[in-house]
């Protein structure tokens, strides 16, 4: 049993592709982009498109597809079961009914939105994905802070937001390895995960979580203090040693995203919607 | 030798107030000088942590005080320059890396010191290639082994230029080879970079390198003075519940068997260097 | 209760980016009565090598068989087989998780769905057999104890599961001086006195010479050398070749012997130099 395996999320795969050079920033205004797209697209070949653009972003990052997608793995029985319940559950006045036994109906509207809302979902992982396998953490807080920057006007604490979000992204894995470590412990005092029924299996997860999170403050404490010995004091004062620098293939990647949205602005407005 | 810091009169408590207070350190005063090594040992719950956290500031004393360059850590106009002066190097590496890149990470006191870019990246080259760990300069933290991430925090901390560097059992999660390794290099930064050395440990493998140690008992100093001292104290050192370096265990048992040797042997060296003298 | 190795091998993160081979093909037969010590550098494959012992990780390729069991099998009871080979594991924080010492040991025996009264007694002879008197720590907060009381608490939970054999992976670092000694009787103690069969996971040489009687020493993912504990140390030179310091009391010895003095090979403990090298000294000064 390895936790951190399928964990995609976070994860920085190193590497000298175009996608890896472009600056964080216009990853992140891409990105953004995507998933506004994502959030308003209500019909298959929208999604094609997306699909397509997709495939060809991760094509030339060189990340190899199947690690890119395994991090769906753990989130497939949600999937299915989002899916299940819109199948029955959902239903507009002229959708037509595909099968049906016992209270529950199925109809062809609520399959749409299940397919539509997986769909979405996939994506959405899929782009997150992409984004943090091919920039590195630091680089990636750094564009945020660029951009969020403005915001300080308004007496945002942007700079220690940011801060806590790197903290927090390079704790994860440290903490997943912890957890695989707590589980194998308590494996080993006889504790079986995967029986009994949902209340007795709630309950063996107590001997887990609560190691994990006394652990995890200790950490925190500890890594306060250590902090604060390095004179952090909160953004104020504070400076950079790189300064971010947008470069012709930023440019080029503007302009590519620009076109891109607009044929999948074309599609939302001219295709009628599935649901 | 200059005098650096001076603790006065230290106390503190943890939970004060309440029933289960408990007395941590009783009336401490010391000195630590100007590029001297000073070794801090005592069993775990000694207080030679909370010791250790008062030079910076980053605890501050029920009563008493610490003096560091001559300015007091109680007033709070100086606490960043006194922080600038004294880095910190911790047990667990983990809990001390902040950024997800080894060179980042070395970049994050200086950049908290609010200095030029190009000043930081001169430094941030400067502590990876003092320690000889450039090579790790793009890695992730979670890759490295845990003495690799050791020295990693210690870059960290020399890259704010300290005069003087407080390591609180900076060995405990290493393996024997690495634990070597990191105390060369501590001794190296003492003697060449003229960096004044706090060393917290329990390994009296560590001790006997330094110039002068002191030992803590129930948040109190109990002995103090040069290694070839202190081992010589041996009843008090076994009640303190402390170890002796391998070679002075090695001379005390050969005494036992009527061999004539003194009673002032710590390293390797000396114990072979008087045992060629009975051959 | 004999573990039997097959050509096992092991890659961490197998099929992503970032796989890595941990083990390659190792032998390893363990068999009942043994005080064995695993010994290499850090991220040499210890850990994974020992949690196959009692399928904490199923193989990959290869073969484990615990007491005829192969792990690997559909029907194996591996609850019940954990049970029989316990592990303690490096932090204790990772397996303390109840209010009190005496609720803590306890819940193994209660995993085995054993009656209280047995519970219990499984709590009290635990508590003995790692020496923390049942009056004094039954009640007592697990917060509040040493580092070395804790790691013997930890112990304790898994003895109390009455484990046959017992995976001890690195429990002496990070403790002082005192707590190890606490820590290093105690393993003695549960391995002369009550007969369990211990596999000592650790990266210190001066520990593994002083304890255990068999070392087997594992470089990136190899067994590299198996045999009794003196035999191990006579290869001193390869020992230092793959990264292990050997004990200081045997480089002092190898540095005295090339100044001429005559001591034997492996001088492991502090007692053997003592009697080694004032012999040597007493023989030339009768010679003088």
């Amino acid at each position: 049993m390895e936790l951190t395996k399928n964990i995609t999320l976070g994860v920085y795969l190193p590497g000298e592709t175009v996608i890896h050079r472009l600056d964080p920033r216009t990853k992140i205004i891409i990105a953004s982009v995507l998933i506004i797209l994502l959030l308003m697209i209500k019909s298959y070949p929208a999604y094609a498109v997306i699909l397509t653009f997709l495939s060809a972003v991760i094509f030339m990052s060189g990340i190899p597809l199947s690690y890119a997608l395994c991090g769906l793995k753990p989130m497939l029985p949600v999937l299915i079961l989002m899916w299940v319940f819109q199948l029955f559950l959902y239903s507009n006045p002229d959708s037509k009914v595909i099968f049906s036994f016992w209270i529950f109906t199925a109809t062809d509207s609520g399959m749409h939105m299940g397919n539509l809302i997986s769909l979405r979902v996939i994506f959405l992982f899929t782009v997150t994905t992409i984004l943090t396998l091919t920039t590195s953490m630091v680089s990636l807080t750094d564009g945020l802070e660029s951009l969020l920057n403005p915001l300080r006007k308004f007496g945002l604490p942007i700079q220690e937001l940011v801060m806590t979000m790197v903290i927090a992204l390079r704790f994860v894995l440290i903490l997943a390895e912890e957890l695989d470590k707590i589980v194998k412990a308590q494996m080993a005092r006889g504790v079986a995960f995967d029986r009994g029924n949902f209340i007795q299996k709630t309950k063996k997860l107590f001997p887990v979580f609560l190691p994990l999170f006394i652990n995890a403050f200790k950490r925190a404490e500890e890594l306060i203090v250590a902090m604060e010995a390095r004179s952090y004091t909160g953004g104020k004062g504070r400076t950079k040693m790189k300064t971010l620098q947008m470069s012709r293939v930023d440019l080029g990647a503007g302009f590519v995203m620009l076109i891109f949205s607009a044929i999948v602005v074309l599609l939302i407005i001219t295709i009628k919607p599935q649901i | 030798m200059d005098k650096f810091i001076e603790v006065i009169n230290l106390t503190y408590s943890y939970r004060p107030g309440n029933g289960n207070e408990v007395k941590a350190l009783n009336g401490i005063n010391m000195k630590v000088f100007k590029g001297e090594f000073l070794a801090v040992t005592g069993q775990n719950g000694s207080g030679k942590s909370t010791l250790a956290r008062h030079f910076n500031g980053l605890l501050k004393p029920r009563s008493g005080n610490v003096l560091v360059g001559g300015f007091s850590i109680l007033d709070k106009n100086r606490l960043a320059e006194i922080r600038k002066m004294i880095g910190m190097v911790f047990q667990n590496p983990d809990n001390q890396l902040v950024s997800s890149i080894v060179e980042e990470d070395v970049a994050f006191g200086p950049e908290n010191l609010g200095l030029p870019p190009e000043t930081i990246r001169s430094r941030v080259g400067w502590a990876l290639e003092t320690l000889n760990i450039e090579n790790l300069r793009r890695e992730s933290p979670n890759n490295l082994s845990e003495g690799q991430k050791q020295l990693v925090a210690i870059a960290g901390v020399l890259a704010m230029k300290p005069e003087c560097i407080v390591l609180d059992e900076p060995t405990t999660h290493l393996d024997p080879r690495s634990r070597r390794e990191l105390l060369e290099i501590i001794i190296r930064l003492n003697r060449e970079e003229g960096i004044t050395i706090i060393l917290l440990t329990h390994f009296m493998k560590e001790v006997v390198f330094c110039d002068r140690m002191i030992v803590m008992d129930l948040g109190e100093i109990k002995i103090s003075g040069t290694p070839h001292e202190v081992f010589e104290k041996t009843t008090e050192i076994v009640r303190l519940g402390l170890d002796f370096p391998v070679a002075t265990q090695l001379a005390a048992g050969l005494r036992g068997k009527g061999l004539k040797l003194p009673g002032n042997i710590i390293t390797t060296e000396e114990l072979i260097a008087q045992l060629c003298l009975l051959k | 209760m004999p573990i039997e190795i097959k050509n096992l091998c092991h890659s961490y993160k197998k099929g992503t980016p970032f796989e890595k081979k941990v083990l390659h093909n190792v032998d390893l037969i363990i068999n009942d009565g043994e005080f064995v010590g695993l010994i290499g550098s850090t991220q040499s494959g210890k850990t994974t090598l020992a949690q196959h012992f009692n399928a904490l990780i199923i193989p990959q390729n290869g073969k484990v068989i615990i007491n005829g069991c192969n792990t690997a099998d559909k029907n194996a009871e591996l609850i019940k087989l954990r049970q029989n080979v316990g592990y303690v594991f490096q932090n204790p924080d990772y397996q303390l998780f109840a209010s009190t010492v005496g609720e803590d040991i306890a819940f193994g025996p209660k995993n085995q769905k054993l009656s209280p009264g047995e519970v219990n007694s499984r709590v009290l002879e635990a508590m003995e057999q790692v020496g923390l008197d049942y009056n004094t720590f039954y009640e007592r907060d697990i917060f509040a104890l040493s580092g070395g009381q804790k790691r013997r608490v930890a112990i304790a939970g898994v003895l109390a599961c009455h484990p046959q054999i017992l995976i001890l992976d690195d429990v002496t670092a990070g403790l002082d001086p005192k707590g190890r000694e606490e820590i290093l009787t105690v393993i003695r103690k549960l391995h002369f006195e009550y007969m369990i069969t211990i596999i000592f996971i650790s990266n210190s040489m001066d520990e593994v010479a002083r304890l255990v009687e068999r070392i087997v020493v594992l470089d990136q993912g190899n067994i590299i050398i198996d045999g009794a504990t003196r035999d191990i140390f006579n290869q001193a030179a390869r020992l230092g070749d793959i990264g292990l310091e050997l004990p200081e009391v045997m480089d002092i010895t190898t540095k005295l012997r090339n100044k001429g003095f005559n001591l034997p090979q492996a001088v492991i403990n502090i007692d053997e130099a003592i009697e080694s090298i004032s012999a040597d000294l007493l023989e030339r000064q009768v010679g003088d």
